[in-house]
């Protein structure tokens, strides 16, 4: 980390996440280059671009699943993963970055549902382990999510008992039994059958505009109807930053042009 | 020409006559306590090595390599004498008798099973590392996602999956423990093998004696062997994925221990 002062994130403001001159290696691959992003309260927000253009990665350091090299990342005003102390930044406990996670939903492109837990369990594990939430509160709330999934009648139901498209819808419902204000969704359609994507991207329509998303995901469809801002990613840059309309309309720059060939065809 | 004494062979065969000396009835007590005991020592010191060998901490790593390195890379033989007598010879621990009411448990079986515990963790390191290692990766993050710590995500999350990819490689190293219990036999601790060698000691009919010792060993095995298949197969029912292993096949498979 750089030895910088920390610049001070204005509290207040409608900014969750806010990004400045964020980097980061893996070994000699420059995977986020000097990354600046806001993303405020309520939108939604869809990272497109090629594979292996740090979409993912700048996704994951938002709740320091991945580390950065240099920079400063903050949600909700706090830094994730550092604090500063005498001008240096460090690495924050263990403690204090689960606390920070328990505040930010993810949903993961392989679901990783837990296979010994049924769908319930999997819901309530964390707001009874974490949250110490009371068991029969738990329940209830996790009874609600299910039924906001549609998925009421698979509570006692183990993952592998379940299709794909059943697990994500699983797998969203417990993100959001932590209560996020902010959620994560890292390519939440890519290991899907295509029948199944629709009832996945339906569920994540109706959670738009109550919470501030961030979506990795080539769902134009999706992108198109529900996203306020649309980010194009290459070479660990964000290339473009505009909304869907003037992305696909009239797209800037030309690895956008060809990127958009490629994957709307 | 030899003459088999078959009297005296069955006399310590048959369970009825063998178990009313009190040397084997309480030698097999022994041993089947010894194996117990010392195998979950061995899986208690086996888990906290593994999670050693795995910590990001530097100096956790290197107690833990160290561990394995040096009882995997000695004899058993060795470790137990040199815990029995060792520390007995400097007094660092004298291993004085036991009593528990009626029950007393020499300082050979305390030095004994330690030596056998001792030495099991460091084989079962490898086994807990195996089957932490053989859980997806997304599993651990799914967890740190939803605000666990490390430690609430393995016990929670990792070891509950992990141990049914434990249990199989954990029922052969109990298997093995039963049999290896008979190196306490020099150090005098009073389990099987040693009860058959003090009737030796008077009779002198090592053949007759060891082949008669040797089959208590094989039944122990062998029942064993039958529980294990059946908890096995009790996994499996769980979870597909495993692949469960008859008792026949297990007895008579090839290669092993």
């Amino acid at each position: 980390m750089t030895s910088l002062v920390a610049p001070r994130h204005d509290v207040g403001s409608n900014v969750v996440v806010k990004f400045i001159h964020v980097n980061k290696y893996f070994a000699d691959l420059h995977v986020l280059q000097d990354v600046n992003l806001e993303v405020h309260k309520n939108e939604v927000v869809v990272l497109i671009g090629p594979s292996g253009s740090g979409k993912s990665t700048l996704l994951r350091s938002i709740n320091h699943l991945e580390t950065i090299n240099s920079g400063y990342i903050y949600v909700y005003g706090r830094m994730i993963g550092y604090y500063e102390k005498h001008g240096k930044l460090h690495e924050e406990s263990e403690k204090n970055i689960a606390r920070q996670r328990a505040e930010i939903g993810m949903v993961f492109q392989r679901f990783n549902l837990f296979p010994h837990l049924t769908a319930l369990e999997n819901i309530i594990e964390a707001p009874v382990n974490v949250r110490k939430t009371p068991r029969d509160q738990a329940v209830a709330d996790g009874e609600r999510l299910l039924e906001r999934v549609g998925l009421s009648d698979k509570r006692d139901q183990y993952p592998r008992q379940l299709s794909g498209g059943q697990q994500q819808r699983v797998a969203i419902a417990r993100a959001l039994a932590m209560k996020p204000g902010l959620m994560l969704f890292d390519e939440p359609t890519s290991a899907l059958d295509p029948e199944m994507i629709g009832e996945v991207l339906d569920v994540m329509k109706e959670l738009a505009g109550e919470m501030t998303m961030l979506v990795v995901s080539h769902e134009m469809g999706f992108a198109r109807a529900v996203a306020d801002r649309i980010l194009f990613m290459d070479e660990g840059k964000i290339i473009e930053d505009t909304t869907p309309e003037e992305l696909f309309i009239n797209p800037k720059e030309e690895r956008t042009k060809a990127f958009l060939s490629k994957i709307l065809h | 020409m030899y003459y088999f004494d078959w009297p005296l062979f069955w006399k310590y065969l048959w369970p009825a006559t063998a178990l009313a000396d009190p040397l084997i009835r309480n030698g097999l007590l022994v041993t089947i306590v010894v194996s117990v005991v010392a195998q979950a020592m061995g899986v208690i010191l086996g888990l906290f090595a593994a999670l050693g060998k795995m910590s990001r901490l530097p100096p956790l790593r290197w107690i833990s390599d160290a561990y394995i390195w040096y009882f995997r890379g000695t004899p058993l033989l060795v470790q137990m004498a040199l815990l029995f007598f060792g520390l007995g010879v400097t007094h660092i621990y004298d291993f004085p008798d036991i009593h528990f009411g009626i029950l007393s448990i020499s300082g050979a079986i305390q030095a004994g099973t330690m030596a056998l515990g001792i030495n099991e963790g460091a084989y079962m390191a490898e086994i807990v590392r195996a089957g932490i290692e053989a859980i997806d990766v997304g599993q651990m993050e799914a967890a740190k996602s939803l605000g666990m710590s490390y430690a609430m995500a393995m016990r929670r999350i990792v070891l509950p999956q992990a141990l049914k990819v434990i249990i199989p490689p954990l029922g052969n190293e109990f298997n093995n423990m039963m049999k290896t219990t008979s190196i306490m036999q020099v150090i005098s601790a009073g389990e099987l093998f040693y009860a058959y060698t003090q009737i030796n000691a008077r009779v002198f009919k090592p053949f007759e004696l060891f082949i008669a010792a040797s089959l208590y060993y094989l039944a122990l095995t062998t029942i064993w062997s039958y529980i294990q298949s059946r908890i096995e197969s009790g996994l499996g029912e769980r979870k597909s994925t495993i692949k469960t292993v008859g008792m026949f096949e297990r007895l008579f498979a090839k290669g092993g221990h």
